[in-house]
């Protein structure tokens, strides 16, 4: 049985005080109707949106930055991270990333933040039009990955316990935890229910699931690919805002020899694979539209046994040519 | 811990001119790189770019290297513009390299294009090392014009040690070999296909069509073994570009057996 407890608002704003003396606390902001990670400060932290969705950038961000000089000593900031209001969908994103990262050839800035930082998740209780999490085996709110995660309840929070450092993060708040009373886990449960009740009814229309990799793969040749992507302008923000895209180029050119900046690239880019003699497996838009599709459910699951769809929908808010990832998946089905 | 990024300094001892746009750079590392043949390092021109290319000394001389290689993009011109005392960058070895143990009592085809020597160099360097394990070994190699050959000075040794054939797509008046595509020597070969295993390493349109003649000749899938090429960055299995289907070139290959590449899509692309 996981260890909870519940928080009454009077309490929170001791914790995240306490938090903020410790951490680099970073938040979920609204800013022009959507949400961003921003440290949170004396000011803005009243402001927090805990309840909502996933924020603009996904935690890639904050780990792989998108131009990193990756040969330099590593170097953080004068407090480690703490990020609070980080979604069920972005922790499952991190499964890939670690793997990537990690492994045989583990870049020792990526183990360095991610060891340092503390992950603080909040459950959705407002799902998106674009959210499809349910479809590709996720749930508006997080059951593994975090340090402790906080499900809005009323006025305060449901806090679960998730790891050693998360138990940490409540020490010396003994008086400020109370028992989970049944009325708190009743209303939890409903709210939870409502979030996954909203997430599937706006994706009742769409036919695909997590398994796609497969139908995806038999139709390879199919002229779908070529219709789906008529309206693709090949500015790669899918792939930018994806939270498991991790591809990235190596830059030499730099200011002082020896020093190589890492740097994001994206596989909907027409040079992406292209070699020295001007050749390139994916001349045409579609076979490069078509990669982003096998990449994420067919290629990611057969490296790291792990979707590299999370269903939070980033791609479909960023696109210029609305495009929308579930109608070609339907599509193809 | 070891920072995967990092590259070591190598200078560059000897350059050696092998045809008009293709040169061996003979390298010291800081280091020695130990490595087994087949596989690959990233060789760095400081401020300017980073490259996969495979080594083609022998691997039991690890601390002098060899990469042969042609001016054919903006790295490797810089790269041929570098002279001997200059300092390169240097990273790996990646890569799986050839099974030579797989190999051990087989008798040897290889089947090589135009800069697909250097790498096959590094093989056969290996295979003579134990040359008794390999009860015979015969190389196919083809270039574009006589000039375009490279390692000249070396194939009439080689010829004491192994059957080797040349080709040129287009010959001169001198040329007293073949002349033709790569695969034309394959029906020169007496080969045992039971108890021979191929290896092809070129560009990929010769590899392609090296391949299936091995195919029509009756060779397995799984004895013809491709050393692969894709636009790279990392080497480690990160960057993603070298990608063929779910493979990684740099880290599951780039040595692939055609079985496990011959029901994936678009492999010679």
């Amino acid at each position: 049985m996981a260890e909870k407890y519940y928080i009454g608002k009077a309490h929170w704003k001791s914790i995240l005080n306490t938090w903020m003396e410790k951490y680099n606390v970073i938040a979920p902001q609204k800013e022009h109707g959507s949400l961003y990670m921003v440290p949170v400060t004396a000011e803005n932290s009243q402001t927090i949106v805990y309840d909502e969705v996933r924020a603009v950038e996904p935690m890639k961000h904050f780990f792989i930055p998108p131009l990193t000089d990756v040969t330099g000593a590593v170097k953080t900031g004068d407090k480690p991270w703490l990020f609070l209001g980080v979604k069920a969908c972005g922790i499952t994103a991190l499964t890939v990333l670690d793997q990537a990262f990690g492994g045989d050839f583990t870049d020792p800035r990526y183990e360095k933040l991610r060891e340092e930082s503390l992950i603080v998740s909040t459950d959705c209780a407002h799902p998106l039009e674009t959210c499809f999490c349910t479809k590709v085996g996720g749930n508006p709110y997080p059951v593994k990955g975090f340090d402790l995660n906080l499900s809005k309840v009323w006025d305060g929070f449901v806090v679960e316990v998730g790891s050693l450092r998360g138990k940490e993060l409540l020490e010396g708040h003994d008086r400020s935890l109370k028992e989970v009373v049944k009325e708190e886990a009743e209303a939890l449960s409903k709210i939870r229910a409502r979030a996954v009740r909203e997430v599937e009814d706006f994706n009742r229309n769409f036919g695909f699931s997590a398994e796609s990799g497969t139908a995806l793969f038999k139709h390879y040749s199919s002229d779908f690919w070529k219709k789906d992507s008529e309206n693709c302008v090949e500015c790669g923000a899918c792939t930018h805002v994806c939270p498991t895209c991790h591809c990235y180029f190596l830059d030499d050119v730099t200011k002082k020899e020896f020093v190589k900046l890492r740097g994001w690239d994206s596989c909907q880019y027409s040079g992406y694979a292209m070699t020295a003699g001007g050749g390139t497996p994916r001349p045409k838009l579609a076979e490069r539209f078509r990669n982003r599709y096998l990449c994420k459910f067919r290629y990611l699951p057969a490296n790291y046994d792990a979707l590299g769809c999370t269903g939070c929908g980033r791609c479909i808010a960023a696109c210029q040519g609305r495009i929308d990832m579930r109608e070609t998946l339907h599509d193809l089905k | 811990m070891k920072n995967p990024y990092v590259n070591q300094k190598a200078v560059i001892d000897k350059i050696i001119q092998e045809t008009d746009t293709i040169k061996t750079f003979c390298l010291k590392p800081e280091q020695p790189f130990g490595y087994t043949c087949g596989q690959f390092a990233e060789l760095m021109v400081p401020g300017v770019g980073e490259a996969p290319f495979a080594m083609s000394n022998p691997a039991s001389k690890p601390e002098y290297l060899q990469f042969t290689i042609q001016n054919v993009g903006y790295m490797t011109n810089r790269l041929h513009s570098m002279k001997e005392g200059d300092v390169l960058g240097l990273r790996g070895p990646y890569g799986n390299g050839f099974p030579l143990e797989a190999f051990k009592g087989r008798e040897m085809l290889l089947v090589i294009g135009g800069v697909g020597f250097p790498p096959a160099r590094a093989l056969l360097y290996s295979l003579l090392e134990q040359k008794a394990s390999y009860p015979r070994i015969t190389m196919c190699y083809g270039a574009r014009t006589p000039a375009d050959i490279v390692y000249k000075y070396q194939i009439e040794d080689l010829r004491k040690d192994i059957d080797l054939l040349c080709t040129v797509d287009k010959a001169d008046k001198n040329w007293k070999e073949t002349e033709g595509v790569v695969t034309v020597l394959l029906d020169k070969v007496t080969i045992n296909k039971s108890k021979t295993t191929a290896v092809v390493i070129g560009p990929p349109i010769m590899m392609k069509y090296a391949t299936l003649k091995l195919k029509e000749l009756g060779f397995k899938s799984g004895d013809i073994y491709l050393s692969t090429e894709r636009k790279m960055y990392c080497g480690i299995g990160q960057c993603r570009h070298c990608m063929i289907d779910s493979l990684f070139i740099c880290k599951d290959g780039p040595v692939f057996t055609y079985e496990q590449l011959e029901n994936l899509p678009d492999i010679w692309e």
